[in-house]
């Protein structure tokens, strides 16, 4: 799965995307776990960051899986 | 409806004219530009640099503009946005909404810049003091 982080996020992580294997379909929660393990410094910006897969929001039901692209989106200040 | 959606890193062209098959058929163009402040967060600023995640804020930009036709019917709406440094003084979006009547052109404009600021990826990530990203002058 390629991770994309945008804005501030990008200084949290020190990167503006990453590979991870997950191995296994995840929901949300279980995704932001694993993405809190590798990055500590998500967790507080949980609350504010929404996930997008594939270029799309993720609604609260969806999964997510090694063949897609997750952006993380913290709120935006476009305009 | 007719609909061009833009990124860009260069200044916005301003006077790009309306498709000459609107001529006829609309009777309203409304226009918006969000211009670069030179304050910001209450501090003094020579530029803003923007950020997007290009596939995604086009496609949220082209969901936004088409949804809100349904409501608001327009004939055309191109809307442009930079990312990278934007001077104080230039335009950062430039919205251009064009329909039979003022009242859907201009609701058209209000709703998309509503809805951008709120669902468009797209970031002010930093403010810049430096006076040589400052514009010469206005757009």
């Amino acid at each position: 799965m390629r991770i994309l982080f945008f804005a501030h996020l990008k200084d949290v992580t020190g990167t503006a995307d990453t590979e991870i294997k997950l191995g296994e379909s995840l929901d949300a929660d279980a995704l932001w776990q694993r993405l809190i393990a590798a990055y500590p410094g998500l967790a507080r910006f949980r609350g504010s960051v929404r996930l997008a897969r594939n270029g799309e929001y993720a609604g609260a039901d969806a999964r997510f899986d090694d063949a897609d692209e997750v952006a993380l989106i913290p709120p935006v200040s476009g305009g | 409806m007719q609909m061009q959606i833009e990124l860009t890193s260069r200044p916005i062209d301003l006077c790009r004219e309306l498709p000459r098959e609107l001529a006829g058929a609309a009777g309203a163009a409304v226009e918006f530009q969000g211009i670069v402040r030179g304050k910001e967060n209450g501090g003094a600023v020579a530029a803003l640099e923007y950020e997007a995640y290009p596939p995604m804020a086009e496609r949220v930009m082209r969901q936004t503009v088409t949804e809100l036709g349904r409501q608001h019917p327009c004939l055309f709406v191109r809307v442009t946005h930079r990312v990278g440094v934007v001077p104080v003084g230039a335009a950062a979006i430039h919205v251009v909404a064009a329909a039979r009547h003022r009242v859907e052109a201009f609701a058209m404009v209000t709703k998309f810049m509503d809805r951008l600021k709120q669902d468009v990826p797209i970031w002010k990530v930093r403010a810049l003091g430096r006076p040589e990203f400052a514009a010469s002058k206005p757009q």
